[in-house]
């Protein structure tokens, strides 16, 4: 579903990912780990389109996202950690707007918008205008317009920032379920707890690289340790002067 | 499921945005009716006042035998050229910013919207903000050259599809020089380039603005040789591959009854508009996702024009730098928080280029008059000219300086936004930040205001009593309309919005700007009725009070919305 061959991106003098090689395949649930400045959300923009890679290349379900974006954004969904909403519009009329730049029909539209709606607790909020939203209210409208039209590769940066323990678990359930049903979940965070709870895979990148991938029975047995923070650290530390 | 109806991807950003801009206004009027009433009253007083000075100086061109219908002529074509480049500049910013610094830019990225339809979108955004205020302006004076040639109706028909097409123009050029310079800026070779074409066209523009040698017996006898050599100058308007001569053509040809030339120049800029209006629509997506992408991979290293710094022994150098150690050298009596305040708020402003570059703008074209008053100023023989001169150099000065304290003044305590909590927090308080910021800007201004009119009173060679009435007069404006904007500016904040033109065009921003006008207009008018040497002179009595009034205005103007201010401040919630 996702594959990274050789991807390296450059800002200036600045190598901020470094010939990484990575593959997702359909239904995993992957956790992007990493410390501050390690290539995290440059590797998703570039996923996700945002900017052409400095060499190498991102397939999305088997198209290119440089020669073939339009193809590959069909098929995915993407959410930063502060997402962009049309703050004088009702969740409703955004997601009519989504919907309908997806290609899907109104009765699509209304039914996956209004079932999603209804697991995060969106109902009182649809005819409000999206500025008088508060910041964990914002983040719901946006992940139920970006899961509406049944992405096959859901990427998303922090995405549990803002939200409350409650809506956080829905989150996390709905992504499960998803990738049950064979979404790509591609997810950065900061958050452990997330990779060790969620994750089949988690990779962890740092100084533009991946360190290490695996699961994580696997990251435990290659690093003769039991916990992810732990392992995190030591794989991390050692290689950032900075600490 | 219902049929799915494919709705084009441009049109669904048009409604969206449609239908945001007009809830936009709709909570702009509700959230305060003054508002929205003051806007319309200078909405349409702009307008009519606009037509009838515009109707007033067509009028009284036109009176001259002969020569009348040559002037206008040249001033329509002279206008449109003036207007292109000014469209075009407007453009050039306009799409750079919304292009590449915008959120919903960045956000249809990631949706399937292809690069053409978002760059198309774009574009025609930018289009409308860079050329309202374009249509704004000419709208009046059409309307009044209409009315001077007494055209037929068809001519308000026709002359908006002229406008229509003329405008497309810039905006399709100005949107591939954004593209351009955004995927070039950083390379060396363009920097170079860049830098001589400007050195280049400065000293075209000084060459070319060099004084015309005109003698009293030239302006007597060879009048018609003097306007000869004046419109030789404006020659360049005329050239005919600019899109303004076509425009100007088609709009006299058509007052004129010449229909089929006019038809000529419609269809001459109509074949354009299609052709590189089809081109920027279809064609340039994937060189708008190029530069985007050059944009956002741009490194953070030092500018190739920085001197590069010697490294000190440590990373962090916590050593005073110039800037603190000017703020200890002028600011002594004050403590070090609000020196401190002063150095943030003074490298704030100089590391946002759009900040400094605008009021750099204003300050160049108000010197640039005053240098040029020197080669007009032989000229003034009459008393009454150089009483004018003088008066409306004042006025000048004030009003540049009422547009940069409510440009640059007002949003000061909005744009602490959500850091206010620092100042806030901190034991300085929000009472000695106000006056810390009052004191620092007023000081600046004074410096800078007071220096300008004392260099134009000696182009004018008015006497020393006079030329010290006046740099006193600018100081109390100084004050005055410092006092205005950061008053109404903490009374009026806006902590929601970074963008100081979004907090300026707010409700607080447009009453500074109302009020200081007319504080200027009111003032200057006074001034200059009640002075003791200028227009005939009036008696010591009348110049006292006229004086009187002024300070008393002055201050009151100034201390009221500054206390009213401070109070505000002083219980803020943060």
């Amino acid at each position: 579903m996702i594959e990274i061959k050789g991807l390296s991106k450059s800002f200036g003098d600045l190598t901020a990912v470094n010939d990484i090689n990575l593959s997702v395949p359909k239904g995993e649930f992957f956790v992007i780990l990493g410390p501050n400045a390690a290539g995290k959300t440059t590797t998703i923009k570039v996923m996700a389109g945002l900017m052409k890679p400095t060499s190498g290349s991102v397939h999305v379900c088997g198209y290119n996202i440089e020669s073939e974006p339009l193809k590959a954004r069909k098929r995915m969904a993407y959410l930063p950690d502060f997402p962009f909403l049309y703050d004088k519009l009702t969740p409703i009329e955004f997601f009519r707007f989504t919907g309908q730049l997806f290609g899907m029909s109104e009765s699509h539209i209304q039914n996956e918008s209004d079932s999603l709606s209804d697991r995060f607790s969106l109902g009182e909020f649809l005819s409000n205008p999206i500025e008088s939203l508060s910041h964990g209210t914002k983040q719901r409208v946006a992940i139920v317009s970006a899961l509406m039209h049944a992405p096959e590769v859901f990427v998303l940066d922090e995405p549990m920032v803002g939200l409350d323990p409650h809506h956080a678990r829905i989150l996390k359930d709905i992504l499960r379920e998803r990738a049950n049903q064979g979404m790509t979940v591609f997810v950065s965070t900061h958050q452990l707890s997330v990779a060790e709870e969620m994750a089949d895979r988690i990779g962890i990148m740092n100084q533009g690289k991946i360190v290490a991938v695996g699961s994580h029975s696997e990251l435990q047995a290659a690093n003769h340790d039991n916990k992810l923070e732990s392992i995190f650290l030591s794989l991390t530390l050692k290689t950032d002067g900075r600490n | 499921m219902g049929e799915i109806k494919q709705i084009s991807h441009w049109r669904l950003l048009f409604k969206v945005n449609q239908i945001q801009n007009w809830r936009r206004l709709q909570s702009a009027v509700s959230s305060s009716r003054l508002h929205a009433f003051l806007m319309g009253l200078f909405v349409v007083g702009y307008a009519w006042l606009a037509f009838q000075l515009f109707s007033k100086g067509l009028q009284f061109t036109s009176s001259f035998p002969g020569l009348g219908p040559v002037l206008i002529e040249r001033m329509i074509f002279l206008l449109f050229a003036f207007l292109f480049f000014l469209l075009l500049l407007s453009n050039v910013i306009i799409n750079f910013t919304n292009l590449f610094r915008n959120r919903e830019t960045h956000f249809l990225l990631t949706l399937p919207v292809s690069h053409q339809v978002i760059f198309r979108w774009k574009i025609f955004e930018s289009g409308i903000l860079a050329s309202w205020a374009f249509l704004f302006l000419v709208t009046p004076l059409l309307i009044a050259y209409g009315e001077t040639y007494n055209s037929t109706w068809h001519f308000y028909l026709v002359t908006p599809l002229f406008i229509g097409m003329f405008v497309i123009l810039p905006g399709v050029l100005g949107s591939w020089v954004a593209l351009f310079l955004a995927r070039w800026l950083d390379r060396l070779a363009f920097q170079v380039a860049a830098m001589l074409v400007i050195i280049l066209v400065i000293v075209f523009i000084s060459s070319w603005l060099q004084p015309e040698i005109v003698t009293d017996e030239m302006l007597e006898t060879r009048v018609l040789d003097v306007v000869d050599r004046l419109l030789a100058r404006t020659q360049f308007s005329l050239f005919p591959f600019l899109p303004s001569y076509w425009v100007s053509s088609g709009i006299t040809q058509w007052i004129e009854g010449a229909v089929m030339g006019a038809l000529f120049f419609g269809l001459v800029l109509l074949s354009h508009t299609l052709f590189f209006g089809y081109i920027a629509t279809t064609r340039s997506g994937s060189m708008f996702f190029s530069s985007l992408s050059a944009v956002n991979s741009r490194g953070r290293k030092a500018s190739l024009w920085r001197i590069p710094k010697i490294k000190k022994n440590s990373q962090f150098d916590f050593k005073p730098k110039l800037l603190d150690r000017l703020a200890k050298l002028f600011w002594w009596w004050s403590k070090s928080d609000s020196r401190a305040l002063i150095v943030k708020d003074t490298l704030t402003f100089w590391r946002d280029t759009t900040q400094w570059g605008q009021s750099l703008v204003l300050l160049g074209l108000l010197v640039a008059y005053i240098m040029n008053l020197r080669y007009f100023s032989h000229r003034l023989t009459s008393d009454f000219w150089v009483d004018l001169t003088s008066y409306l150099n004042l006025g000048a000065c004030a009003l540049n300086l009422a547009t940069l304290t409510t440009r640059f003044v007002f949003p000061q305590i909005s744009l602490e936004g959500k850091r206010i909590w620092i100042i806030g927090m901190a034991p300085l308080g929000m009472k000695r930040t106000l006056m810390t910021k009052f004191l620092f800007s007023t000081a600046v201004s004074m410096i800078v205001t007071m220096a300008l009119v004392g260099a134009s009173c000696m182009m004018l060679s008015v006497s020393v009593e006079r030329m010290i009435y006046f740099i006193l007069a600018i100081g109390v404006m100084a004050f005055t309309l410092n006092a205005l904007a950061l008053g109404l500016g903490a009374l009026y904040p806006n902590f929601r919005e970074d963008n100081p033109s979004k907090i300026v065009s707010g409700f607080g921003g447009t009453l500074c700007l109302v009020l200081s006008f007319l504080y200027i207009v009111g003032m200057v008018g006074l001034m200059a009725f009640t002075s003791f040497w200028a227009f005939g002179g009036s008696s010591s009595l009348v110049f006292v009070f006229g004086c009187l009034g002024f300070l008393i205005v002055s201050f009151f103007l100034g201390w009221f919305p500054l206390r009213k201010g401070i109070q505000r401040m002083s219980s803020i919630e943060v």
